[in-house]
């Protein structure tokens, strides 16, 4: 929902490194996209085109890779992915807070951020 | 965050470079919610950020508490729902001084909207903040605003399933309000089926039913944020 200024700021910070390494053309932006934000890859890339249109970065590829959640349990020390709930009326299971192996609760230790990875640019 | 010009080996003309930035976006946000909790905290004031959809209660919430807690502290409120009715007349009776957030077309309060809000305050004669959010039950939940605790409203009448459809923000908060007891008869909604439900998402969260209409439970709600 709030894609449109997430991009912007990715945008800007791609436009500030482009502008002081005196860039003449960025080809290809590297993003992942954490599965815990709330950033629909779909939309990212469509507002990335639309706010590029006119700059050195028009034309660029940008490639989206999705960063899996992790947790960790604070008592059996388990790291990985998410324990889910099987629910009859959800699509898709819901994620918990539970550690898959104990059942104490867990802390998340990724999936939450939004990286620019790296930046192709000819200088 | 991004690396020294240094690092860059002389181009010839019109040479493409792959440079690594490793730059993350969503952290921006996080070091003015801490920068703000720091000053927060600096002056003894606690903030409290009220999450969930229109017409949960996260309004009525905050009039009840205010209600309850305002002979222990000097309160603020910020409202950032813009359909929200804390009025002049609640600042009149109850002495506690309402800033409205515009946040535009935004979903969410951020933590440079929160900084900005707080300048307006006088935090030396303030114990407590509570902070009204959008309304909404997705997009603040990535945004930590800087307060020391998260509070979901949820009601029943937004039917028997929103919290297994939205199970991120009840991640993030510390308190989960189940709001509008008075109608989970006539709603068909069994209310120890959604307690459950929070508890499966994150065990660690505190569960209070609520009627924000009477004040019931608004005691509880208040005995869980530790105030
Ligand atoms: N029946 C009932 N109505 C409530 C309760 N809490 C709030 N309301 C009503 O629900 C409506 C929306 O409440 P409000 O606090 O403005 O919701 P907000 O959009 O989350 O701020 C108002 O008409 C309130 O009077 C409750 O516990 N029971
Ligand atoms: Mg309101
Ligand atoms: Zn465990």
């Amino acid at each position: 929902m709030h894609e449109g200024s997430i991009t912007t700021q990715i945008v800007e910070s791609i436009s500030r490194e482009a502008t002081r390494r005196k860039a003449k053309k960025v080809t290809e932006v590297k993003l992942t996209i954490g599965e815990l934000t709330f950033l629909n890859p779909e939309q990212v890339k469509f507002w990335y085109e639309v706010l590029t249109k006119d700059t050195i970065m028009a034309g660029s590829k940008l490639i989206v890779e999705e960063g899996k959640g992790k947790v960790r349990c604070l008592k059996c020390s388990y790291e990985g992915s998410f324990k889910y709930i099987e629910d009859t009326v959800l699509y898709t299971p819901m994620p918990t807070l539970q550690c898959p192996k104990c059942n104490s609760s867990v802390e998340i230790i990724g999936g939450k951020d939004c990286v620019i990875r790296s930046i192709k640019m000819i200088i | 965050m991004s690396k020294p010009l240094g690092d860059v080996v002389k181009a010839d003309e019109g040479e493409v470079f792959d440079i690594e930035l490793e730059e993350n976006i969503l952290r921006a946000n996080q070091k003015i919610a801490d920068e703000n909790r720091d000053l927060l905290r600096k002056h003894g004031v606690t903030a409290i950020d009220i999450m969930g959809s229109i017409g949960a209660g996260k309004t009525s919430l905050i009039e009840k508490l205010v209600e309850l807690l305002k002979n222990r502290y000097r309160i603020a409120a910020f409202k950032g729902d813009l359909t929200t009715t804390i009025d002049a007349e609640m600042i009149r009776r109850h002495g506690v001084e309402v800033v409205a957030i515009n946040t535009g077309k935004e979903c969410h309060l951020d933590a440079n909207l929160i900084k900005k809000a707080v300048q307006r305050l006088d935090l030396n004669s303030l114990d407590l903040l509570l902070i009204e959010n959008v309304g909404n039950l997705i997009c603040p939940a990535e945004f930590p605003l800087g307060s020391e605790k998260r509070i979901v409203v949820v009601s029943v009448t937004e039917g028997p399933y929103m919290i297994v459809k939205h199970p991120f923000i009840f991640m993030d908060a510390q308190v989960v309000a189940i709001n509008k007891v008075d109608l989970a008869t006539a709603m068909g909604v069994e209310l120890n089926k959604l307690k459950n439900d929070v508890a499966e998402v994150n065990p660690k969260t505190e569960v209070v039913f609520t009627n924000c209409r009477t004040g019931e439970g608004v005691q509880e709600v208040v005995e869980a944020l530790g105030l």
